[in-house]
């Protein structure tokens, strides 16, 4: 039975167990670094990024009509001898597939591998009306003897180990199996289920596709037992989610392009089936499959008009948003989902599962981007998930307290600085001189997160600084403004000061417009998204980008959010949309500006070879699409680039996610700087002062001799005049 | 896409899934592979749903004389002793080296289904490059129904216990794939 925690205690709780599995964590860890690969491998030669907005185009205009579909589904499928149902819910779908049952005298059932029958927790009722209910997908029947739920949509059982599974089958076969042997093992299952399949009445099956125009079924699977299921018993019930609906087979031709691939990383599954109609089945009276079909809304026509949310239901259940998610990595798909899991889980937990087992799990998202970067459908999960946890807030009316000072303070940009520069006054007993660290952290922080040492604030903030420094260039090649944010300005000005000194090297004008405030990304994650427009909107005025050539940002995460973000935030506002419209256009990271506009050359650098790693920030690799300036950059700099594993994995800094869920940011973080410290590098080199933060706290908290520095403070260091 | 190309990667991509692919000149070539193959695993029966006449013949005295048993239709009858199902396939996909197999007819499914080894037939001239040549065909299929349509790419696997690659788990636990180029006449 899945009992998800429905409040943070209970949940933090879970946290810390599944922290605990060790075997958990190698597991998923071993699959995300396998996975990469494969999937790599297995589009090769194909045009991704065309394939996925085909497919994610025709599922949105698959879901304005599903209604339709539904109707030419069923007119096709009945005239081919099948019996087509619509469930209104769950339980509804449930009573009409134990009807089937009672109609025709079944007692026994078999099931392939259906996420839909999960949804409905179509087992627990069968069985409570006493039929006989087996999973025959190694994984699903697995985690049925073991009474549990899935951990992911597509390996059901990757959280236990050989030795739990071959004790489980020790226990069920009553004969002893060898705990090492995993081939003996599935040829258990193979030889323990085999009879069942051929005892069965009724075979229970998902689909992947419903094709309206032929009324055909699309099944995709690797055992063979999906085969089995719909062929041996003399009834099959498919249950079948209403967003399955495609118009036709060249749709769900590209489904399967993509979905075993996304999944695992594999060509094509072993199977696929398409069945149109009621065959012929020797083992029914009238010698034709008894075929019903039981589509299943539970929400989703509701979900598929909903003008934000209704591209969850592009979803095609490939699971790879768990893959790459570094949470997932960590604590595994029992604590970061309910049925559903993973990015997607987050989400649509709140729509079919409601809004108590969405409550807690919604929160543990980092917004890393990795999900919705390896999505084959292009669904924003990120952007969705704080979209479910706002609705989550305001379906509750009492907002948690931080949000609303977090509003009240960050809608004021004077406010929020004062309190900013009173807070720096303030931290001076904890600062301990020279480091620039907090020794002690303030007491409204807990143990859990000593994992990594905080900087002070800046003794003065970039902005206080900038008046006395700005340089004048005569005859200026570009104009530029700078776009700070929080971090910049108030901790780490010197990666602000870094810039300007290789601007004026390079005769480029730097402005800093007084008026900017934070990005207002930090409200975003809070769900706090009137308090985010309302920030972006005075952002946009003060920026001001139409008088300069470009408007440069050290903080990837600040860049992306400006980039797209705003366009988003402020879509209702078409007076802003000329502006919005200039900010994007001008707006580069650092790294990008200085390789593509500026053309720096080698030998403006002091060819040192220091060896540095590269840590690729989630909002620069994944939300401005940068990879090869950076690296390109450090190499022109006179620093030898030292590859290193998983760059573009996040760090686990997050913005607030870091002081929400402390215990998962600091296990992620740790692996982080384990892979660095593999490379041998002297220095750890990023682009977004947010990282900086995170690996150079980590760091020093283990003591270590390597470095952290922002892209800008290295490049400038290097400048052979400077 | 080269006739020659298409075979050799059909073969290829076939055998990255784990089937063993041959080619066989005939028919002939085709018995006397599945009724080897049998006897090298020490099966007993073969299935031949859809066999033609003339070649189910030859089969029967193939396996006479190697103390084997054609299993007749209706297939149920003998469905825990189906060792080598050997049938065509209608068409192959040489883009993921997939089989493709019309299974409305119930034997045929079963066969494919509950043996221990699959051994299919395909003319080297029925294999397409990827799986949208086939539309026009699936689609024609589709709008006559009833209809069960079988894409089977390399033999039945899962990865479902520590992600280890397991070869037979509810399907053949062997899938060989015989191309037949007829010699020129």
């Amino acid at each position: 039975m899945i009992q998800t925690a429905q409040d943070m205690k209970t949940y933090k709780a879970r946290i810390k167990t599944a922290l605990g599995n060790q075997f958990l964590r190698t597991a998923l860890d071993n699959f995300a670094s396998a996975y990469k690969v494969s999937r790599a491998k297995a589009f090769e030669g194909i045009d991704l990024d065309a394939l996925k907005d085909q497919i994610a185009e025709g599922k949105d205009q698959a879901l304005t009509q599903l209604e339709s579909l539904f109707h030419q589904f069923k007119a096709r499928a009945e005239a081919a001898g099948a019996i087509v149902h619509l469930a209104a819910t769950a339980q509804q779908a449930n009573e009409i597939i134990a009807k089937i049952g009672r109609d025709n005298g079944v007692k026994t059932i078999v099931k392939s591998k259906s996420m839909t029958a999960e949804e409905t927790h179509l087992n627990d009722h069968l069985e409570a009306v006493g039929f006989n209910v087996t999973e025959t997908d190694l994984g699903e029947w697995i985690i049925q003897l073991r009474h549990e739920g899935p951990s992911h949509m597509v390996m059901p059982a990757i959280h236990l180990s050989r030795q739990q599974v071959g004790t489980l089958f020790g226990d069920v076969t009553k004969k002893p199996v060898d705990l090492e042997d995993i081939d003996l093992m599935v040829k258990v299952a193979r030889k323990e289920l085999r009879p069942v399949f051929l005892a069965a009445d009724m075979g229970v099956s998902g689909a992947n596709m419903a094709i309206a125009e032929t009324g055909t079924l699309g099944i995709i699977s690797n055992e063979g037992n999906a085969r089995l299921t719909t062929t041996l018993p003399r009834v099959h019930v498919a249950l079948v989610g209403l967003e399955k609906l495609v118009p036709d087979l060249s749709a769900a031709l590209r489904i399967i392009k993509v979905l075993p691939k996304n999944a695992t990383g594999q060509a094509l599954t072993s199977y696929v089936t398409w069945i149109t109609g009621a065959v012929e089945c020797a083992a029914s009276a009238t010698g034709k499959k008894i075929l019903h079909i039981v589509f299943l809304d539970n929400g989703r026509l509701e979900l598929a008009r909903d003008p934000v949310f209704s591209e969850a239901l592009r979803c095609i259940r490939c699971g790879a948003c768990s893959n790459v998610c570094p949470v997932y990595g960590k604590v595994g798909g029992h604590t970061l989902g309910h049925v559903y899991i993973g990015a997607i889980g987050l989400i649509l937990t709140y729509f079919y599962h409601g809004k108590d087992n969405a409550r807690a799990i919604v929160r543990n998202c980092l917004n890393c981007q990795a999900c919705k970067s390896v999505c084959p459908v292009n669904i924003d999960l990120p952007y969705l998930i704080k979209k479910v946890y706002a609705n989550i807030l305001k379906d509750e009316g009492a907002k948690p307290a931080k949000n609303t000072v977090l509003s009240a303070v960050m809608k004021n940009r004077r406010l929020f600085h004062t309190l900013l520069k009173m807070a720096s006054t303030l931290q001076k007993p904890l600062v301990q001189k020279d480091a620039g660290v907090l020794r002690h952290l303030p007491f409204i922080f807990g143990k859990a997160h000593d994992f990594r040492t905080l900087p002070a604030l800046a003794e003065k903030p970039f902005r206080d600084l900038w008046p006395d420094i700005r340089p004048q260039i005569r005859n200026p090649a570009y104009r530029v403004a700078l776009f700070g944010g929080c971090v910049v300005d108030f901790v780490s000005p010197e990666q602000a000061l870094s810039l300007v000194r290789l601007l004026s090297a390079y005769n480029v004008q730097m402005e800093y417009p007084m008026g900017q405030s934070c990005c207002g990304l930090p409200a975003m994650m809070m769900a706090e998204e009137e308090t985010a427009a309302e920030v972006a909107a005075q952002n946009l005025e003060v920026l001001d980008s139409e008088h300069y050539d470009y408007i440069i940002v050290l903080c990837a995460s600040c860049g992306s959010h400006l980039k797209e973000g705003y366009a988003r935030l402020l879509a209702d506002k078409p007076e802003l949309a000329e502006k919005l419209r200039i900010l994007h256009d001008k707006l580069i990271d650092f790294s990008s500006f200085m390789v593509n506009i500026l053309k720096i050359a080698p030998g403006d650098f002091i060819q040192n070879q220091t060896r540095v790693a590269y840590h690729s920030p989630c909002h620069l690799c994944r939300g401005l699409g940068v990879t090869r300036e950076p690296r390109e950059l450090l190499q022109t700099a006179g620093l030898y680039y030292a590859p290193c594993k998983d760059e573009d994995v996040c760090c686990g800094f997050g913005g607030s996610y870091s002081l929400e869920f402390p215990e998962i940011s600091s296990e992620i973080l740790r692996q982080k700087l384990d892979h660095v410290e593999n490379t041998g590098a002297e220095v750890l080199v990023t682009d977004c002062p947010g990282c900086v933060l995170q690996l150079r706290g980590g760091m020093d908290k283990r003591n270590s001799r390597i470095q952290v520095r922002h892209i800008s403070e290295v490049v400038a260091d290097n400048m052979k005049n400077p | 896409m080269e006739h020659h190309e298409l075979i050799h990667r059909m073969k290829e991509k076939a055998g990255l899934v784990q089937a063993v692919v041959s080619t066989a000149g005939d028919m002939a070539d085709v018995l006397r592979y599945a009724v080897e193959a049998t006897l090298r695993q020490n099966g007993k029966t073969i299935a031949a749903p859809g066999l033609d006449p003339e070649s189910r013949q030859k089969l029967e005295t193939l396996c006479s004389n190697a103390g084997l048993t054609v299993l007749n239709a209706p297939l149920r009858a003998h469905q825990s002793q189906i060792h080598t199902a050997l049938t065509g396939a209608d068409w192959a996909i040489a883009e993921t080296g997939t089989l493709v197999l019309d299974s409305s007819s119930e034997d045929l499914r079963i066969a494919t289904m509950l043996s221990e080894t699959h051994v299919a037939w395909i003319p080297a001239t029925r294999i397409l490059p990827d799986a949208t040549d086939l539309s026009t065909y699936l689609i024609e299929k589709m709008k006559s129904p009833p209809g069960y349509m079988s894409f089977i790419t390399g033999a039945s696997r899962t990865a479902d216990i520590e992600r280890v690659l397991a070869i037979g788990v509810h399907g053949p636990q062997e899938l060989h794939i015989l191309i037949v180029e007829e010699n020129p006449s």
